[in-house]
């Protein structure tokens, strides 16, 4: 793994940014993930999180076209550079490998 | 929507603006759909929450890197443009950095002092571990209903020993007696030096360094003795001073061998010494030992680490309990008023060694009030304030010259941000000269400083490294905070408006008014009380006392209470009958303002009270006080060592009508009527002027007054007869030093508390006249900046110099007996209420101080502002209005 290394919560958000694809801002991410994992977020740390994860380049942001919703305003649309793709490739491929060190018991149900 | 407006206000202050426009969408939208789910109530309520969320530093910090890349670029030119700023306007910056240097001077000098306070005792090891016991007593003397205990550091010689002996927490315990004067003798040299008597645990205990002898073989025998080197090399000179033996006479001669040398106390201590002596050679010790009612010795003990205090407190009650319950029993039922039975007579507390010094309730040399700190803390923090605004109101002035530079910078690319880093840029380099003429001003004023504050802060390399630091960082707060209101004000032009000229704004400024009125009253409320305390001074030190205090030596005999003393007076007084410029020679018990003695009697069942005098029949004439009836005390009458000299005050007190056919019975007599009265003196001033005449007699009584250690000697000139008192003082009794003061300087001494007030007073008004002089010339020129146009228009109309002078100064004129009409009233109050409630005598409070300081005022306002005033009246009106 490289020097850089993903958070929990950036891991999160930039996952959503992928599978959102071009739909992928802000509002989108929040709404997503409390659909997929049932986690309620704030949408400033969306932000401030996608805001990071572009300084670290694994995402860019252009604006959208402006639509008559949200008073006019443009959508800051971003999109998962190939630098984030790796890394989260390198996370899961990580993850898989621990994954199958652990013995594969079965669950006990009682 | 109103308040979501407001928010998104907010949102866009803080946000930086490329992020903006995101943001605010995704805001928006989640409003939108909230308001579908929730409501709009609860939509509104979420979006205020989302909003305020934002406010991270993930966010209004985002970005702000790459701004500072752009600057760091154009220092230079900042650097550059701000040197020309500050070097074409000398005289306006100089005001400006010296009106921010006197608050930094203040703040600093303030610190020094606080940290000062905070340094007290911590040189010491084991300061933790040292404790001063304390008596806590039940007060039947004054019988104060509210708090009838009595608390001093003053106990029991024998506590050190049994304490050391019976407890075993105690591991040393010292005695600490100082400020005994005795006359120290080595060969030909002889001084009165002042003694300090301690225990052999004292070197132990404390961390004075010895310099030469070491602790554990120090005060075995009780005929040693400790220096500190500056003793040593008064009388030894280059000589190694151990083994050396000295002679010490306080009241009987003994010799000591000097065993050791003992760096002297800091500054910063508690515990001060010249001379070490072990405790057993005070007088009476012996019987002191064992005298558990006599209260005359402070100690410190040394407690083991990880003393239980509470053990500790519980085990000196058993001491008490042990050795004194007897005598506190008796003491109980012999009080004069009644003590409630739970009342304790006696308890023993103590105080951890670097607490000592800001223990104010218990009497100690150097004690401090905490309050003082947090007092000049807080006049500091005005002070800066103070100045700070001052500094904003004087950098306005001059923004209508950087109008066009503001112009042409923002044409050119400058953001507006970048102007403001520019402009605190320049302030803050203004600070910075303004710290070092702060800086000059704290060593310049260190020295008066230290005589208000009695303290001896030097200024060594260390501390003023420290106090650089602490100024640089106020330097630096101050800079930025006091450079901030100009720089957003100057980057707010615009450009357009600026370039195409004809563009005058409105400086706003109100804050100033008030301001400028409260430092102005300040200053009026200083100079008055200042004019006050120089009048009553002067008329302290002019007034005619009664007696002669001029050309008069006063010296102690050096001989102690015994009759030596009055045979040394008659010896000098027949020696000086031979000298032309020794006018006489007298002996007394005590000299003005030298201490006195007030004895408290029955007659005929009264109370009565007197202030009584030995003297002999020199003392009348030598001091020159006025004989109103009777007669002189006369050698060649033998009966006249037993006659009184009264006053006219005690004549009023007995209602005499005839006091020469009287008796004073002041001793009791209840077999004789007691003394004869031959003589009234005109009341004098034998007490300072805070006290009115009371009654006082003279007497040449010997058994009654004891002995006349103090002569006094009228000499003819000063210098020349000074000269030959003290070759013949050499003469008669080589072996004795020759002290002497001179007595109108003793008692000019009396008010030296007042005239150090007058001295802080006047220096705080010259600071509180310069700041407000800097206060309300920033306001004028503010005010002449904002009416440029006006004037210019005025002037076309034809109004000459002098209306549009009256014109700019009138409502300065207003402000400052505004200012006046507040300081009067709280002048007079100050002075009547406080200065001038401790004495009996004082110069009258009349109108022509407050005609004068406030013609003073005015004057000083007046000159202040006219230098804008005039310059604004002399600009060519072409010049202002020649874009319109």
């Amino acid at each position: 793994m490289s020097k850089e290394f993903l958070g929990e919560f950036e891991e999160l958000v930039l996952t959503m940014a992928g599978i959102l694809q071009e739909e992928a801002y802000g509002n989108a991410i929040v709404a997503e993930i409390k659909q997929r994992v049932g986690r309620e977020v704030n949408l400033s740390a969306v932000h401030v999180t996608l805001y990071r994860l572009e300084d670290k380049g694994f995402v860019k942001s252009t604006m959208g076209g402006a639509t008559n919703q949200r008073g006019g305003r443009r959508k800051r649309i971003f999109t998962v550079t190939n630098a984030g793709l790796a890394m989260l490739r390198s996370m899961k491929e990580a993850r898989m490998d621990l994954w199958k060190l652990i013995p594969q018991l079965k669950m006990v149900t009682l | 929507m109103k308040e979501n407006r407001l928010l998104l206000r907010f949102l866009r202050w803080f946000c930086p603006p490329a992020l903006y426009e995101g943001i605010e969408g995704d805001l928006l939208e989640q409003y939108e759909y909230d308001v579908a789910v929730f409501g709009a109530q609860k939509a509104r309520r979420r979006f205020a929450w989302n909003v305020l969320k934002f406010f991270r530093p993930g966010i209004f910090l985002r970005n702000r890197f790459s701004n500072q890349l752009i600057n760091t670029m154009m220092w230079g030119n900042y650097l550059k443009v701000a040197a020309r700023n500050i070097q074409k306007r000398k005289f306006y910056s100089f005001i400006n950095a010296f009106g921010l240097s006197i608050g930094l001077a203040f703040c600093m000098l303030i610190t020094l002092y606080i940290q000062d306070e905070k340094e007290f005792d911590q040189l010491h090891t084991n300061k933790n571990q040292i404790y001063r016991i304390e008596e806590k007593s039940f007060d039947t003397w004054l019988h104060d209903q509210a708090d009838p205990y009595r608390k001093s550091a003053w106990i029991q010689a024998g506590l050190a020993p049994t304490l050391k002996e019976e407890l075993p927490e105690v591991v040393f315990a010292t005695r600490f007696n100082e400020g005994n004067r005795a006359i120290f003798r080595y060969g030909e040299k002889v001084f009165t030096e002042s003694l300090t008597y301690v225990d052999k645990d004292f070197f132990t205990m404390f961390s004075f360094r010895l310099l030469k002898g070491s602790a554990d073989r120090i005060f075995l025998d009780k005929a040693e003795i400790v220096l500190t080197p500056a003793i040593a090399s008064k009388y030894f000179g280059e000589e190694d001073p151990i083994g050396k033996t000295v002679e010490i006479d306080n009241n009987g001669k003994k010799s000591f061998t000097v065993t050791g040398i003992i760096e002297p106390p800091p500054a910063q201590s508690s515990l001060i010494y010249d001379i070490l002596l072990p405790q057993e050679n005070r007088s009476y010790y012996e019987r002191n030992l064992t005298n558990w009612g006599n209260f005359g010795t402070p100690t410190f003990v040394q407690l083991q680490a990880n003393t239980d205090l509470a053990a500790f407190k519980t085990n000196l009650d058993k001491v008490i309990d042990k050795h004194m319950s007897a005598m506190l029993e008796r003491w109980r039922k012999e009080a004069a008023v009644p003590i409630p039975a739970e009342a304790k007579m006696l308890e023993y507390e103590f105080t951890v060694l670097p607490e000592i010094h800001l223990k104010k309730e218990i009497s100690w040399e150097k004690v401090s009030d905490p309050q003082y700190s947090f007092i000049l803390g807080g006049i500091a923090l005005l002070i800066m304030l103070i100045a700070c605004i001052n500094y904003i109101s004087l950098s306005l002035t001059t923004s209508a010259a950087r109008r066009v530079e503001v112009g042409v910078r923002k044409v050119v690319g400058a953001q507006r941000n970048q102007l403001v880093y520019q402009f605190s840029f320049e302030s803050l380099l203004l600070a910075l000269s303004s710290l070092v003429i702060g800086f000059g001003l704290v060593v310049l004023f260190l020295p008066s400083f230290n005589e208000f504050t009695n303290k001896a802060i030097e200024l060594t390399l260390f501390k003023a490294l420290q106090l650089i630091t602490v100024g640089l960082g106020l330097t630096v707060i101050t800079g930025l905070l006091a450079g901030s209101y100009p720089s957003w004000f100057l980057s707010r032009f615009k450009p357009a408006l600026v370039l195409k000229g004809g563009f005058t704004s409105r400086l706003q400024a109100g804050f100033t008014k008030p301001l400028v009125v409260l430092q102005f009253a300040l200053s009026a409320f200083l100079i008055i009380c200042s004019v006050m305390m120089f009048r009553q001074m002067r008329f302290i030190t002019t007034k005619d006392l009664g007696y002669n205090k001029e050309q008069i030596l006063v010296i102690p005999t050096q001989a102690g209470w015994t009759e030596e003393s009055d045979r040394v007076i008659e010896q000098f007084r027949t020696r000086a009958q031979q000298e032309s410029q020794i006018v006489s020679v007298s002996g007394t018990s005590s000299s003005f303002s030298q201490g006195y003695s007030r004895y408290g009697f029955k007659i005929k069942g009264e109370q009565k009270s007197a202030y009584v005098y030995a003297a002999d029949p020199n003392y009348i004439p030598t001091l020159g006080i006025q004989l109103l009836q009777g007669r002189n005390f006369d050698p060649a009458i033998a009966a006249d060592s037993d006659v009184v000299i009264v006053n006219q005050a005690l004549v009023k007190d007995m209602k005499w009508t005839d006091p020469l056919n009287e008796y004073y019975n002041w001793r009791e007599d209840s077999v004789g009527m007691g003394s004869r009265v031959i003589g009234v003196v005109k009341d004098y001033h034998f007490m300072s002027l805070e006290q009115d005449f009371e009654p006082m007699l003279l007497s040449m009584n010997k058994s009654s007054v004891g002995y006349l250690t103090t002569m006094l000697v009228k000499v003819g000139d000063v210098t020349t007869g000074l000269e030959r008192v003290k070759s013949i003082w050499k003469e008669l009794y080589p072996d004795k030093p020759f002290d002497y003061t001179f007595m109108d300087q003793d008692v000019a001494n009396q008010y030296a508390s007042y005239k150090r007030w007058m001295s802080i007073m006047g220096l705080a008004t010259g600071f509180a006249i310069l700041i407000s002089c800097l206060g309300l010339f920033g306001l004028a020129g503010i005010n002449a900046v904002n009416r440029t146009k006006e004037i210019g228009i005025r002037k076309v109309m034809g109004a000459d110099m002098q209306t549009i002078f009256f014109l700019l100064n009138k409502q300065f004129i207003v402000l400052a007996i505004v200012a006046f009409a507040i300081a009067a009233p709280l002048s007079w109050w100050f002075i009547t209420n406080w200065y001038m409630k401790d004495f009996t005598y004082k110069v009258a409070l009349s109108w022509d101080l407050f005609a004068l300081s406030m013609g003073a005022g005015l004057l000083l306002a007046l000159a202040t502002v006219s230098y804008h005033a005039i310059k604004a009246a002399l600009i060519n009106p072409a010049e202002t209005l020649k874009y319109e």
